[in-house]
C-alpha cells in the first residue's frame, strides 16, 4: 500500500508538471498543442547533451533546457500561432499547424540526436528500503521534490507576479484583457514560452530517471491530453489534479488489476471515458472549454 | 437538386481523369506502384469524410481510427471465420462501426470541443487495446491470410470478377476504392445540401439556439457520428482486403489524427476538402521518397509553410471567400 | 529564417549525396536491395540499425570494387523506405520496391508490416526478410518471406535449458508490452518455459509501449520472486528502464530478453544494474568476431559517428542475399531460382572465427528451409560491453 502511494505521488507530480504546461498554453490561446510532447524531448535531450555528455552541472544543464525550450516557444508562437490565429476562419485550423510543427520537431530531434534510447549517469545513487514496504530510489525522491518544487514555484508566478496577472487575465477572457491595457501579443507569447518552457524543464529532470528518446513525444502530448480532461481544460488547478489522479489511476491500476494483464490500461481508458462522459467538462474546467 | 452545366462538367472530368486518365497515365509512365498509393488515397479519403461530416455538426474527431480498425476487424472475421462474401462483408462492416458508434456516441455526442476531440483520441486507444485483449480477434497475433475477395454474379451474370484469379488485382483494388469513394463523396454532397445538412449548419453555429427552434439535436448528432463512423468502417474493411491481414496496430492514433489532418488541409468549408488533403498529405510523403531520411523534415516543412500562409484549407485559395457551404 | 536555410542545406545535401552516389556508381552495373522498415519514431533503432548495417556494407563493398556475381561485377545500392511501423505504408514500400526492379528486400520490421506486405511480395516476385516471428509467414503455403534473425521460440528454449542447467533457475516470469510482437513472443517464451519444466509465475504483466516508469509495472511481478525475469520482446529503448527498476525494487535475479540490445545503450539507462543482464546478438563479441567483423564496426562507426550492437544481428540478411546470388546468378531477376537454390546453399560466415556457415534453415519449425542460420549468440552484459556467455546453433 505504501509503495502505491509513493509510486502516485512520483507519477502524479511528473505527470502533474508536463499538464501544466499544455494547460497553460491552452487556457491562452485555445491551441491543443500536439508539439508539447516534443517539447519534453528536446528538453530531456537537451540536458542529456549538456549534463550527460560535455560534463556540465545537472543544474546548469536544466538551465538550459528551460532557456532552448523557451526561446523556441516564444518563436513558434510569434512567427506562426500567432499569424494563423489571425488568419484562419476555425481556430481548430491550430490543430494541423501543431500537428506539423510536432512531425518537424520529431524530424530535428531524429536528425540532430539519433535514434538511440539516451540517458544520464545517476545524479544520486542508493535507494531508499524501508523494510521492502516501500523503496524508491534516492534520485527519484529528489526528482519528485523538484516538480513539486517547480509546481509550486509556478503557482506562486501565476498568483503573485504582474506577468502571473496578466496571464491569468488573458486566459479569463482575451477582450476584456486587452481592454484593461494588457498587451495581448506580447503575453500570448509569453505565455506560449512559459508553457514550452515546462514541458522543457520536466524533460530535463525526468532524463535523469527514464532517460530519453525520440519516440517519447507523441505518446507524452496524448497523457497530458488526458490529464487535462481530467482535470478540465486550461484551468492550471485542473491541470495538477489531472495529473496527481492519472498517476494514481495508473499505480493503483497497475497494482490491483495486474493479473487481469492486457487489460489494466484498457479499463483506465474506459473508466476515463465514462467519467469524462458524466462530466464533460472535467473536474474543474469550464463548461465546453 | 439542380447541377449547373459547370458543374456537371467538372464532375465528368473528374471521372474521366479517374477512371481513364490514371490508367492510362500509369501505363505510359510504368509507374504501377502508383495505383496503391491512389488506392490508399481514396480509401483514406472515404473515412476522413466521416471525420469530415463529424466536424460538420461542429464536432473535432481525432476517433476514426478506432471505427476503421473495427470495419477491418469484423470484415476479416465474417470472411475468415464465417466463410462471408468480402462483398457482403464491407457494407456489415460498415454498419457495424456505425452501431458501435450509436452506442458510443449516445453519452460521449454531450461533449464539445477539445472535450469531445479527446475522449474520440482516447477510443481509438481503446479500440487497438480491445483487439489485442479479444478473443474473437485473435489478440496479438492478428488476423493473416485472409482470402482476396471472391466473385460475385446473379443469374450466371459476373458482376464483379474474382480476384484472386486476376492477374493485376492492382488495378481491381483501385477501381473498387475509387468507386467507392465516389459514392461516398456523392452522398456526402447529397447529404450536405439536404434539409439534414442545413439542420447541421445550424447546429455548428449555435447547438442551443438550433434546440430552440425546435432541432432536435441529440437525434441528428447521432445519425451523423452514425454515417461518419460507416465510412470509417467502409474504409478499414477495404484496407484489410488489400493487406490480407488485420493487426491491433492497423489504424492506430496517428492514423487517426491524419484523418483530422486530411480535413483541415482541405479545408473544412468544403466538401471535397478532405479528398484533396488526403492526396496531397499522403501521396505527398510518397512523392518526398527520395529524399531519404530528410523526407520528414521536407514533409512537416511544407505542411507548416501550408498552413501558415493558406490557415482556412487548400480549397480557399481557389474558391476564395463566400461559398461556405 | 532558421528553417528556410536548414531547409535549404538539406536541400543541397540531399542534392549532392545523390549526385556523388551516381558518379561513384558509374562505372559498375549497379544491384538495388531494398529495405523497408521503420525509421522514424519510438522504434526507429530497429530500423536504422538495419538500413545502416546495409549501407555501409555496401559503401564498403562499391568502395572496393564491387561485388562479382557470375560475370558481372555490381555495384550495390541501396534502396530504403521508412514505413513509420505502419502496416499500409509498408505496402507501400513494397510497392515502391517492385517498382524500381527489386526482387530482393529486408525488412519490415514487425508482425504486422511483415503480413501485411506478403501479397505485394508474392505477385511482384520479392524475396523478402522480416524481422517478424508469426510461423504464418514462412511456413506453406507462404514461401517467399526468410527470417532474418534467431526466432525468440529457438532462442528462448536454449537461455532457459542454460540457466536452468548453469544457475538453478527454477522459476520465470514474463513481462511484455501491450503490443502485438512483444505478446507474442510472451506467448512463446511461456511455451517453451512450460515444456522445459519451468515453473512460471507470473505471465500477465504488461505494459503500454510508452511507460516511462517502470517501478509500478514491475512492483506485483517482484512480490512473485521469479529466479528468472523475461523481458519478452523488449526495444532497446525500454530495457534499461526495466532493469533498473527491477533491480532497484531488489530484484535478485537474472533478467534475459530474446532480442538484439545494445550495449551503449544499457550503460547510460542502467549503468552497472545491467550488469548480467542477457540478451541475443549476432558475432560482436571479441572472442567471435572475424577481422570483417572487426572491419565492419570500423566502417559503420566511420559513416554513421556511433556503432549499435542491433546491427550484430543485422548485417547477415544482406550478405545472405549477395551469396545465395553469387551461388546462383540467374536468381538476380528470378526468385524461383533462388528458392530452389536456397535448399543446398552453403557459404563460410565471413564475420565469424570458426568454421561457422552461412546457409538456410528452419525445417523444424517451418517445415521449409525459410530462415537464415545466424550464430545463436547469447550475450550477458558486462561493464559496458557484451561478452559472450554461449554459441548454439537453429536447424
Amino acid at each position: 500500500m505504501e509503495q502505491i502511494l509513493a509510486n502516485g505521488v512520483y507519477l502524479g507530480s511528473q505527470y502533474a508538471m508536463i499538464a501544466l504546461g499544455l494547460t497553460l498554453i491552452f487556457a491562452l490561446m485555445n491551441v491543443l498543442n500536439f508539439a508539447h510532447g516534443q517539447m519534453y524531448v528536446i528538453g530531456g535531450f537537451v540536458t542529456y547533451t549538456f549534463y550527460g555528455q560535455w560534463g556540465v552541472p545537472f543544474v546548469l544543464a536544466l538551465v538550459m533546457s528551460c532557456v532552448t525550450l523557451a526561446i523556441l516557444g516564444a518563436l513558434i508562437e510569434r512567427y506562426l500561432f500567432a499569424p494563423v490565429i489571425k488568419g484562419s476562419a476555425r481556430e481548430e485550423s491550430t490543430m494541423l499547424l501543431a500537428a506539423g510543427i510536432a512531425f518537424f520537431l520529431d524530424a530535428v530531434i531524429l536528425l540532430v540526436f539519433g535514434e538511440k534510447q539516451r540517458g544520464v549517469p545517476k545524479i544520486i545513487d542508493g535507494v531508499f528500503n524501508y523494510d521492502f514496504k516501500l523503496i524508491m530510489p534516492y534520485d527519484r525522491i529528489l526528482i519528485c521534490f523538484l516538480a513539486i518544487l517547480s509546481i509550486v514555484a509556478f503557482i506562486g508566478l501565476m498568483q503573485y507576479t504582474k506577468t502571473g496577472r496578466a496571464l491569468r487575465a488573458l486566459a479569463q477572457d482575451r477582450t476584456a484583457a486587452q481592454l484593461m491595457g494588457v498587451n495581448v501579443d506580447r503575453y500570448s507569447m509569453i505565455g506560449f514560452a512559459l508553457g514550452a518552457m515546462l514541458a522543457g524543464l520536466v524533460g530535463g529532470l525526468l532524463v535523469t530517471i527514464t532517460g530519453v528518446n525520440l519516440g517519447m513525444g507523441g505518446p507524452t502530448s496524448i497523457k497530458a491530453f488526458m490529464m487535462v480532461m481530467i482535470g478540465g481544460a486550461g484551468v492550471i488547478s485542473g491541470a495538477i489534479w489531472g495529473g496527481i489522479i492519472l498517476g494514481f489511476m495508473e499505480a493503483i491500476g497497475l497494482a490491483l488489476l495486474y493479473q487481469y494483464g492486457d487489460i489494466t490500461y484498457l479499463l483506465i481508458f474506459v473508466s476515463l471515458m465514462i467519467f469524462l462522459a458524466i462530466r464533460p467538462q472535467g473536474l474543474m474546467g469550464k463548461p465546453w472549454g | 437538386m439542380g447541377f449547373s452545366g459547370k458543374q456537371l462538367m467538372g464532375v465528368g472530368i473528374f471521372l474521366f481523369v479517374i477512371f481513364i486518365g490514371v490508367p492510362l497515365i500509369i501505363a505510359a509512365t510504368g509507374r504501377w506502384d502508383f495505383y496503391y498509393t491512389l488506392t490508399s488515397v481514396a480509401l483514406l479519403a472515404i473515412a476522413s469524410a466521416g471525420v469530415w461530416l463529424t466536424f460538420y455538426i461542429g464536432r473535432i474527431n481525432i476517433g476514426q481510427g478506432a471505427f476503421a480498425l473495427i470495419g477491418a476487424y469484423v470484415s476479416a472475421i465474417l470472411v475468415v471465420k464465417a466463410g462471408w462474401s468480402f462483398w457482403i462483408s464491407l457494407p456489415a462492416a460498415g454498419l457495424f462501426a456505425a452501431l458501435v458508434a450509436i452506442l458510443i456516441g449516445l453519452p460521449i455526442l454531450r461533449l464539445r470541443g477539445v472535450y469531445f476531440a479527446m475522449i474520440t483520441l482516447v477510443l481509438t486507444q481503446v479500440a487497438t487495446l480491445t483487439a489485442l485483449a479479444l478473443p474473437i480477434t485473435n489478440g496479438a497475433k492478428g488476423i493473416s491470410s485472409i482470402p482476396l475477395p471472391s466473385g460475385v454474379s446473379i443469374f450466371g451474370i459476373p458482376l464483379i470478377p474474382d480476384f484472386s484469379s486476376m492477374e493485376n488485382t492492382k488495378l481491381a483494388f483501385y477501381i473498387t476504392a475509387c468507386i467507392l469513394m465516389i459514392v461516398t463523396y456523392a452522398a456526402l454532397y447529397r447529404l450536405v445540401n439536404s434539409r439534414l445538412g442545413h439542420l447541421c449548419r445550424s447546429m455548428q453555429q449555435n447547438e442551443e439556439l438550433a434546440s430552440s427552434i425546435g432541432v432536435n439535436i441529440s437525434y441528428i448528432r447521432i445519425v451523423i457520428f452514425a454515417i461518419s463512423s460507416f465510412f470509417g468502417g467502409i474504409g478499414g474493411a477495404m484496407f484489410g482486403s488489400i493487406a490480407q491481414s488485420v493487426y491491433p496496430s492497423s489504424f492506430q492514433v496517428a492514423d487517426s489524427v491524419n484523418f483530422m489532418l486530411n480535413c483541415f488541409l482541405g479545408g473544412l468549408g468544403y466538401v471535397f476538402g478532405p479528398m484533396l488533403g488526403t492526396l496531397v498529405l499522403y501521396f505527398g510523403w510518397d512523392l518526398l521518397f527520395e529524399f531519404g531520411k530528410y523526407q520528414m523534415l521536407i514533409y512537416s516543412t511544407i505542411l507548416i509553410l501550408l498552413i501558415r500562409f493558406l490557415p482556412n484549407g487548400l480549397l480557399s485559395l481557389s474558391i476564395g471567400k463566400g461559398d461556405k457551404k | 529564417m532558421k528553417r528556410r536555410s536548414l531547409m535549404k542545406s538539406a536541400l543541397t545535401a540531399v542534392a549532392f549525396t545523390s549526385l556523388m552516389a551516381s558518379t561513384a556508381l558509374a562505372e559498375n552495373t549497379v544491384l538495388k536491395i531494398g529495405f523497408v522498415g521503420v525509421t522514424s519514431g519510438p522504434a526507429a533503432s530497429w530500423g536504422i540499425s538495419n538500413q545502416r548495417s546495409m549501407e555501409a556494407r555496401a559503401a564498403w563493398i562499391n568502395e572496393t570494387g564491387g561485388y562479382k556475381i557470375g560475370d558481372v561485377t555490381y555495384d550495390i545500392e541501396i534502396v530504403s523506405f521508412d514505413d513509420q511501423k505502419d502496416p499500409k505504408r509498408a505496402i507501400a514500400g513494397m510497392e515502391k520496391m517492385a517498382q524500381e526492379g527489386i526482387h530482393y528486400v529486408v525488412g519490415p520490421n514487425v508482425d504486422d508490416g511483415a503480413a501485411a506486405v506478403r501479397p505485394v511480395a508474392e505477385s511482384n516476385g520479392i524475396m523478402y526478410f522480416p524481422y517478424a516471428f508469426p510461423k504464418s509467414l514462412y511456413e506453406a503455403p507462404a514461401s517467399n518471406a526468410v527470417l532474418g534473425m534467431v526466432a525468440n521460440y529457438q532462442s528462448g528454449p536454449a537461455i532457459y535449458k542454460y540457466l536452468m542447467a548453469e544457475k538453478g533457475v527454477k522459476t520465470v516470469a514474463f513481462v511484455a508490452a501491450n503490443e502485438s510482437d512483444p505478446l507474442s513472443q510472451r506467448t512463446g517464451g511461456i511455451e517453451a518455459a512450460t515444456a522445459l519444466g519451468m515453473e512460471v509465475v507470473s505471465d500477465n504483466v504488461t505494459y503500454q509501449v510508452d511507460t516511462t516508469d517502470f517501478t509500478p509495472v514491475l512492483t506485483p511481478v517482484m512480490r512473485a520472486q521469479p529466479d528468472l525475469l523475461v523481458l519478452s520482446g523488449v526495444s532497446p529503448a525500454n530495457a534499461p528502464q526495466l532493469i533498473r527498476s527491477a533491480r532497484e525494487l531488489g530484484f535478485q535475479g537474472v533478467i534475459s530478453t530474446e532480442t538484439a540490445q545494445d550495449a551503449g545503450v544499457l550503460a547510460e539507462g542502467a549503468g552497472d544494474l545491467a550488469n548480467g543482464f542477457i540478451s541475443v546478438g549476432g558475432a560482436s563479441t571479441p572472442e567471435l568476431s572475424s577481422p570483417m567483423m572487426v572491419e565492419f564496426v570500423e566502417r559503420y562507426t566511420k559513416m554513421f559517428g556511433e556503432y549499435n550492437d542491433e546491427s550484430n544481428t543485422k548485417v547477415y540478411a544482406l550478405e545472405y542475399i549477395l551469396e545465395t546470388l553469387k551461388a546462383d546468378p540467374s536468381a538476380i531477376t528470378d526468385v524461383d531460382a533462388f528458392k530452389t537454390t536456397m535448399d543446398t546453399f552453403e557459404a563460410p560466415n565471413p564475420y565469424m572465427n570458426g568454421d561457422a556457415k552461412l546457409r538456410y534453415v528452419g525445417m523444424s519449425s517451418f517445415g521449409q528451409r525459410r530462415q537464415v542460420s545466424v550464430p545463436l549468440v547469447v550475450n550477458v552484459y558486462q561493464n559496458g560491453a557484451f561478452e559472450t556467455l554461449f554459441v548454439a546453433e537453429v536447424d
